[in-house]
């Protein structure tokens, strides 16, 4: 929007300019005519005095020339490079530490406003300034009271509620209604910021008691409901909503809210019915919390679909029109009614068409998941509909929910192993803003699963491009990614590209991880590849071997399994790397393995190649007092095919003389 | 299906009707046709009794159905058959334990009574020992066999039930029942060497021991009877958890979770085997069907009506939040993290701006160029001069309006006048 703003008003200044001097220009003359023909049509537009601009327009313009750089981590990681997150772990660690030290400085200007006497501003942003928490208003009154209820203080308002009540001073409904709201929205527990102060209360007594208190009273994630405190039997909601003088249908409406959001549905229905007997009408946001305690208030599915089709009569006959979370509602709690939710999902939908309400996201998820959540996975038909509509549109939030749609369609479409819908979905996300409704966790996990399906499904260069794409700046591969992109390059015959994953892999801090690293290995180590590749992997398996043999301070090494240190004696052989392969043979005694066949078939073979009969001896030595049947073979195969000198013969003999003895 | 067995331990000892023992081989998916099955049964069995009314091995037949009738159903099913037709092969089976057949004729009255006396008998002690355990194994192997037979022997069955009307059914069905006594093959000669083994082994008191045996089996055949219950829908589970694992191969990566708490509803009920719904899944389309018919449209006054709604609570303020939530993401570059800054308003606005944070009304060239307001002075010489300085100070000053820059030339300008006979005089 912002840009075409832009180049209209720059076009216009062309026109203008063209038409001052184009026409005596004769070399602009296309541009001359062109003007001509449309200066009727042109003639009413006049050029503001002024120009107001939108504050964000010229950012925004810059901004949507920027591309994402498929090489970098993302933005928010640049300020140190030290800091660059290599897996998914380490990504959300750092994108959470830099919100908590965000989170930390505002708790210390809020704490301590005292300390910052230089911050004047001009002119001031409120932004950076600390809020004020502190009551202004002292004394006993129903204004002290409003300013508390505001501040969010629960306990503070209650009590002065009951000193305003002691008093016997009347308060108005509206006070005491917003006075229900917050009680019930903090189920009669603390607001966050009650809570922060008390916990740093609980520091300064005992620290050890508030360090056991800390982890279960974690800031409430993003999105979610804080962990709410249940409802308790007569607390000072349901206290001060007794003792309420008249009550109008918002009080009602705000304790059922408050039921239910706090899990005490049962409550919130017989709160309802009283409602009703005292002839008020709920709201929607009332029915709509109503609907989604169903599942808790009855446990056969068909009388669960009974009470929701009862709450939406009740909304007909009160006039209450449903909005999408009413839907939405419903839907979710037809997702925990089995086969009835299933049959009845698309009457819903219906529904909601028939009185034109846009579904949200969310109203997909929910759907998906009522026709897929079951084994039954052969229908497709559902989901490319939910795309059809999807494509369609762009989507602003309107549902909590909203966010997990792209997530479960993804897992739909893994489930389906269907690639095309996939790759419709993929479409649908970089639509617009949709991708706003992936955060950095969905983000990951959306991909991982993309990715794990390219690599069942694609082309391996198809799934090579991907892979390159997304690698660090869209979503680290997990473990599991790796796994399926090494089957992919196994079944596709591209071995070769081993070495590269292995370094992506040390990247992503994998290279400790015993199940990649023997299929690595094992997949290195099977077939024999020309000398260039077998020398890249003789390299990596290098490299694996220091993984397992460095010592770190702190972290333990891998121990050295039989076949990954057969492999890695293999790729050292038939990289003709004699004197390294030797040294994995003599681990194999170290360690008290036997080395396979194969291993030490592969070691003669390099040994012959690079003409090193002394360790071909060493190696029949070392079969000998490993006591392997096939030293025999192996000693007969050495004496064809080496030529030993005198001392290597003698040596040999001994070596015969030494295992008759030992056969005796 | 353990409807069915109730039935068939009522019917088991006395009426060896064949068709009893057909219903144990269908499976779960076949509940209408055992329950069929069994009303036809009961329906024959009058003619069923008047036919073997008669028969030599009746009291034979009786024994192996009591044995029988709980825990060894393909052995009902052979014995039944067997005493039905007496030249049939299966007599072969049972030829070999003519000892046991033999003493088996008045053995229930005294069998308790004995028991004690009996159990005493160290002689008895491997043979026994070996019986029962085989009876114990018996049991297992019945049960396994059952659920990998029920499949293929289903058509068969359904096929002898067809056909096995009277007690001289066709010759098919003797063939099947033939087959079934032989899949129970690998059972019944140990059983029958066991037998006979005891018996031999108790030349003086073989009734005694006999009775014991009985007893023994008679107990067996109890608990058996009651752990089948208890075991059959153990065995419907089983078989049920097999249904559901052989659709899993198609949905490997669905979470366990999902698949649990999807087979089995909350209500504890299962939902019907998964294949006859989804073939209605497949055909389900969002475009097809009807809507609820609850709501009617709203006209768009009552909409408008119901949108004036007072000063948002803390629920709308808090659901606001969490909505905003869903879509906020960290800035992707130096720009749009520009953008948070401007709406924080930590950010001068851009495009840069010499009048931001000047409300005025005025305009930037009325604080700029000032000459305008110098008409009424004159055109050159030292007030001019002066006048132009002034002017240029002023229009470099942002902290006066241009009101109060107008005042200002206007105060000279009035000065000016009142000195002009003083500077007339100069």
């Amino acid at each position: 929007m912002a840009a075409r703003r832009v180049g209209v008003s720059s076009w216009y200044r062309v026109l203008s300019l063209s038409r001052r001097c184009g026409r005596c220009s004769s070399t602009n003359t296309a541009l001359g005519k062109t003007v001509e023909n449309s200066e009727g049509a042109q003639e009413e537009i006049v050029l503001p005095r002024r120009k107001t601009w939108d504050k964000l327009a010229v950012l925004q313009t810059l901004a949507s020339t920027v591309k994402r750089d498929p090489t970098a981590a993302h933005y928010m990681f640049h300020d140190d490079p030290y800091l660059m997150p290599k897996n998914s772990a380490t990504a959300r660690l750092f994108s959470l530490s830099k919100e908590s030290g965000r989170n930390a400085a505002k708790y210390i200007i809020k704490e301590f406003p005292h300390f910052f006497d230089k911050i004047l501003a001009e002119p001031n942003i409120p932004s950076l300034m600390p809020e004020i928490c502190t009551p202004q208003i002292e004394g006993v009154s129903e204004e002290a009271l409003r300013e508390r209820i505001n501040l969010r203080m629960v306990k503070a308002s209650v009590d002065l509620f009951d000193q305003l009540l002691q008093a016997g001073t009347s308060i108005s409904l509206e006070t005491t209604n917003s006075l229900l709201d917050l009680l019930c929205f903090y189920g009669d527990g603390e607001s966050t910021q009650e809570k922060e102060s008390e916990e740093k209360e609980d520091l300064e007594e005992s620290e050890v008691n508030a360090s056991e208190q800390e982890t279960p009273k974690r800031p409430p994630q993003r999105g979610s409901h804080p962990f709410a405190s249940r409802w308790r039997e007569n607390n000072n909601a349901e206290r001060i909503f007794k003792i309420m003088p008249e009550r109008n249908a918002h009080s009602y409406c705000t304790m059922i809210r408050g039921m239910v959001k706090h899990g005490a549905s049962a409550k919130a229905y017989d709160m309802y019915t009283e409602l009703l007997n005292d002839r008020h009408k709920a709201d929607v946001h009332t029915f709509n919390a109503l609907i989604t305690a169903v599942p808790f208030l009855k446990d056969r599915f068909l009388e669960r679909w009974e009470l929701i089709k009862m709450f939406l009569n009740h909304m007909a006959q009160q006039e209450v029109q449903p909005n999408v979370q009413t839907f939405n509602a419903v839907l979710k709690t037809l997702r925990r009614c089995g086969g009835v939710g299933r049959s009845m999902a698309v009457p819903v939908i219906k529904e909601m068409e028939a009185l034109e309400i846009e579904p949200s996201l969310a109203t997909y998820d929910h759907l998906l998941s009522i026709f897929y959540r079951s084994a039954d996975l052969a229908s497709s038909g559902i989901i490319s509909e939910v795309l059809d509509d999807v494509e369609k549109r762009s989507f602003t939030p309107q549902d909590p929910d909203d966010a997990k749609f792209f997530i479960s369609a993804m897992q739909v479409c893994c489930d389906l192993k269907d690639i095309k819908l996939a790759y419709r979905l993929n479409k649908a996300v970089e639509k617009g803003d949709n991708w706003k409704f992936l955060d950095m966790d969905r983000l990951n996990s959306y991909w991982s699963r993309f990715f794990s399906l390219l690599c069942m499904m694609e082309q391996i260069d198809v799934v090579l491009k991907w892979y390159k794409e997304m690698s660090p700046s869209l979503f680290y591969p997990s473990p599991k990614n790796i796994l399926d992109f090494l089957q992919a390059l196994d079944a596709a015959n591209h071995l070769e590209m081993i070495p590269s994953v292995w370094e992506d892999m040390k990247q992503l801090g994998f290279s400790k991880r015993r199940d990649l690293l023997e299929e690595v290995l094992s997949l290195m180590s099977r077939d024999q590849h020309p000398e260039e590749i077998q020398l890249a992997f003789a390299k990596c398996a290098e490299d694996i071997k220091t993984v397992h043999e460095q010592s770190g301070r702190d972290q333990a090494s891998v121990e050295w399994t039989g076949s990954a240190l057969g492999s890695v004696t293999v790729l050292f052989s038939r990289a003709g790397r004699t004197q390294d392969a030797w040294s994995m043979m003599e681990r194999f005694q170290q360690i008290n393995r036997i080395p396979t066949d194969l291993v030490m078939d592969e070691f003669l073979n390099c040994a012959k190649q690079t003409n090193s009969p002394d360790e071909a001896i060493k190696l029949v030595k070392l079969a000998a007092s490993l006591g392997l049947p096939s030293s025999q073979k192996l000693k007969s195969r050495v004496e064809k095919e080496f030529k030993l000198s005198e001392n290597q013969n003698a040596r040999q003999k001994e070596l015969r003389a030494a295992q008759g003895k030992s056969r005796h | 299906m353990w409807r069915f067995t109730a039935f068939e331990a009522l019917l088991g000892p006395e009426d060896y009707n064949p068709d009893v023992t057909l219903p144990v081989h269908s499976s779960g998916a076949g509940r209408n046709a055992v329950a069929r099955n069994a009303r036809r049964s009961s329906r024959s069995r009058p003619a069923a009794l008047k036919g073997r009314r008669g028969c030599e091995r009746r009291a034979e037949g009786a024994m192996w159905g009591r044995l029988c009738g709980s825990g060894r159903i393909l052995l009902l099913a052979g014995a039944a058959r067997h005493c039905g037709r007496p030249h049939s092969r299966t007599q072969k089976l049972f030829s070999t334990s003519s000892v046991l057949s033999a003493t088996e004729d008045e053995p229930t009255a005294p069998a308790d009574s004995t028991t004690k006396v009996a159990s005493k008998e160290g002689a008895a002690e491997t043979p026994k020992q070996k019986l029962l355990k085989m009876i114990g194994d018996m049991k297992v192997e019945v049960t396994t066999k059952r659920k990998f037979q029920q499949l293929k022997e289903q058509e068969i069955k359904k096929q002898a039930t067809n056909k096995q009307e009277g007690l001289h059914g066709g010759s098919s069905t003797f063939q099947n029942s033939a087959e079934d006594v032989q899949r129970s093959k690998p059972l019944n000669p140990e059983l029958v060497q066991a037998a006979s083994a005891v018996a031999s082994s108790f030349p003086h008191n073989k009734e005694q021991a006999e009775s014991e045996l009985l007893a023994q089996l008679r107990r067996h055949e109890e608990t058996t009877d009651k752990q089948r219950r208890g075991g059959t829908i153990n065995i419907c589970n089983v078989i049920s958890e097999m249904t559901v694992k052989r659709q899993s191969p198609a949905q490997r990566g669905v979470r366990i979770s999902n698949r649990i708490s999807l087979e089995m509803d909350e209500d504890g009920q299962r939902i019907k085997p998964g294949r006859p719904s989804s073939h209605s899944d497949s055909g389900r389309s969002l475009k097809a069907g009807k809507r609820l018919n609850i709501f009617t449209k709203a006209s768009p006054e009552t909409e408008n009506a119901l949108k004036t709604v007072s000063s948002p609570t803390i629920w709308d303020l808090e659901f606001a939040k969490e909505i905003a939530a869903v879509t906020e993401q960290p800035p992707r570059n130096g720009f749009e993290e520009m953008i948070q800054w401007t709406k924080e308003g930590i950010l001068w606005e851009f495009p840069i701006d010499n009048e931001a944070g000047m409300d005025d009304g005025a305009e930037f060239h009325e604080h700029i160029f000032l000459e305008k307001h110098l008409k009424d002075f004159p055109k050159q010489g030292p007030i001019r001069h002066f006048m132009e300085l002034v002017i240029c100070g002023l229009s470099k000053n942002p902290y006066l309006s241009v009101k109060q820059k107008i005042e200002h030339i206007e105060w000279f300008r009035n000065y000016f006048e009142e000195k002009k006979e003083f500077l007339q005089e100069i």
